[in-house]
């Protein structure tokens, strides 16, 4: 079953599209990283 | 003067291990023991398993590097812990041996002032009855030979294709209890996308095999997240992407048996179930590697040390899943008895799964176990050598450097196939890993915003840079401290 249309595969696979993609996929993947990390707990 | 011994140069052994190096003055030792004389990178293997990159890709040896660096090295395997030494010996210890060279086989007391044990897994096939790699038609991408033997048996199954044999394809979880459905995610549509350039893709029935109770469940009890414009459940995009590639699956399935070309498995309802295939690749479930732990009077104490895996600050009190919070899951991945001794990765023992636990009719167990990818490997074995680092520096316990799995994101990119221009991937992220009910009870326990998946050809090229950037920062080239982990 085609569940992902023709215009959908256009865009996934398009290289100048991906290309802008894979930069915002980066900055956005980087933010999460550089958010970094902590505890959980509260301490008294 | 300290001496820090790190058990394993997997993901989280081997990051941990560079990092002290870096910032620990050269009057201080840091020692590593483990058995593979190489670096693997682990999540290449997927590309390794469909014959698209050769396993000397994703390794190299360990000892030259470490040589240069001052690492020093045994090529050995650690047998048993010693926290409290012995009537000989006033330091801790552990038992290592020797699996190559001159000293094979023999037995060396390593001490330590702080221990690392960064073993990750047991892969633990003995579980799965035949499940054997390379036997029954079974196969696995856990190891780099794993996975060359997994390709091997693959290119044959394409090859009989081609003479215009039908095949079936089973590639899943091998266990009741197994954890990273992720692995076998990558590996069942590089597969598809392998045999559609092979143009053989009409002539398999490939079929996906899980405990997962719902498909994009990953062990993470699944994902609401942000899809492009829209919110998306994990279980409805990993639906979009199988129907659309032709993957059939069954789910709730708990691997109990193999023969060869038959598994045999219980699923939810309890009935007894077998599915024929040709070719299968079923991770195993995972374990611990069943150390044993001695006091000073060489009494066993296993049980302040193992719970399976390593018993670090996490919550392990029994309680039902409506009771589980993110405060149950460690930060500092220091063992609460002996606070020399620290387990990140995977070698440390959780204190229950993310996924909701769920029981077959007959009260068989299945659902998956909890993954602990490649990012937090990385980030908690960080944050436990600046620990160590702090202690030393400072002459007294320092636990500033905090990292729960409940307080980080993780980026997972999965291959989706193999190619430049037609290769693809899923990238996902997930923040918090563990969902967080309380804080972001309104969407699955995750931040939207910070929990989003994408499909397509950016997601292959991703994964292709990680591939090398980790490659050379595990291999300490030029500011490798500033690829973040
Ligand atoms: C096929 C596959 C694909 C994956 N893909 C991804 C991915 O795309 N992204 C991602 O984030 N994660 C991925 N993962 C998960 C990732 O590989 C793990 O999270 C990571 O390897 C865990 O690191 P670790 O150091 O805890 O354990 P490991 O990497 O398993 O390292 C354990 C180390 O301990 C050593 N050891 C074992 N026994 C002993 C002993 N007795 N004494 C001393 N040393 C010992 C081993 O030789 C090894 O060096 C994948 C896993 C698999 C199997």
């Amino acid at each position: 079953m085609k569940r992902i249309s023709p215009i959908q595969r256009f865009k996934m696979m398009n290289p100048i599209i991906q290309l802008f993609k894979f930069f915002i996929l980066s900055i956005k993947i980087m933010v999460i990283v550089a958010g970094g990390h902590g505890g959980t707990r509260k301490v008294n | 003067m300290s001496k820090i011994v790190v058990l394993g140069a997997g993901i989280s052994g081997h990051v941990a291990a560079s990092h002290l190096r870096r910032k620990l003055s050269k009057e201080h030792e840091v020692v590593v023991v483990s058995p593979n004389s190489n670096y693997q990178w682990i999540p290449s293997n997927i590309w390794v398993g469909i014959g698209r990159m050769p396993s000397k890709k994703i390794l190299f040896p360990l000892a030259p590097l470490y040589k240069k660096k001052g690492i020093d090295f045994k090529q050995a395997k650690a047998v048993s812990f010693h926290p409290e030494g012995d009537q000989e010996e006033n330091k801790p210890y552990v038992i290592a041996e020797y699996v190559a060279g001159n000293n094979q086989g023999t037995q060396e007391k390593v001490t330590y002032d702080y221990l690392i044990n960064a073993t990750g897994p047991k892969l633990n096939f003995e579980a799965t009855e035949g499940l054997i790699p390379g036997e029954n038609g079974t196969y696995s991408v856990c190891t780099y030979t794993h996975a060359e033997h997994a390709w091997k048996g693959l290119n044959e199954q394409i090859e009989l294709m081609k003479q215009g044999q039908k095949v079936k394809i089973l590639i899943g979880t091998g266990h009741a209890k197994a954890t990273c459905q992720g692995a076998a995610f990558e590996y069942i549509l590089n597969v598809e996308q392998e045999l559609r350039s092979h143009k053989v893709r009409d002539m398999a029935d490939i079929t996906w095999i899980s405990n997962e109770y719902k498909l994009g469940d990953f062990g993470m009890d699944g994902m609401l997240m942000s899809y492009g414009s829209i919110t998306m459940k994990s279980s409805e995009m990993v639906e979009m992407i199988f129907e659309d590639r032709n993957i059939k699956w069954i789910l709730g399935a708990g691997v109990n048996k193999i023969e060869n070309g038959l598994a045999h498995y219980e699923n939810l309802d309890g009935d007894l179930k077998t599915e024929a295939y040709d070719f299968a690749m079923l991770i195993p479930s995972f374990s611990g590697h069943g150390f044993k732990a001695y006091n000073i009077n060489n009494e066993d104490i296993t049980d302040k040390l193992f719970k399976g895996f390593m018993i670090v600050d996490a919550d392990y009190t029994p309680k039902p899943y409506e009771e589980w919070t993110v405060q149950d899951w460690p930060e500092t991945y220091q063992n609460p008895t002996y606070k020399n001794i620290f387990a990140p990765g995977i070698a440390f023992a959780p204190p229950h799964t993310i996924s909701k636990p769920r029981k077959s009719k007959n009260g068989t167990e299945i659902f998956p176990s909890p993954p602990r990818t490649g990012m937090p490997s990385g980030i908690t074995a960080k944050l436990v050598a600046d620990n160590i680092i702090d202690s030393v520096k400072k002459g007294k316990e320092s636990l500033h450097h905090k990292g729960s799995m409940g307080n980080m994101g993780a980026a997972c990119i999965a291959s989706a196939g193999y190619g430049l221009l037609d290769g693809s991937g899923i990238s996902i992220t997930t923040f918090p890993i563990i969902p967080d009910y309380v804080k972001y009870s309104e969407t699955h326990g995750r931040h939207l915003g910070k929990t989003f998946g994408s499909i397509g050809l950016a997601g292959h090229w991703l994964k292709l840079a990680l591939h090398y950037a980790f490659i050379y920062k595990a291999k300490m080239k030029p500011f490798w401290w500033l690829i973040p982990e």
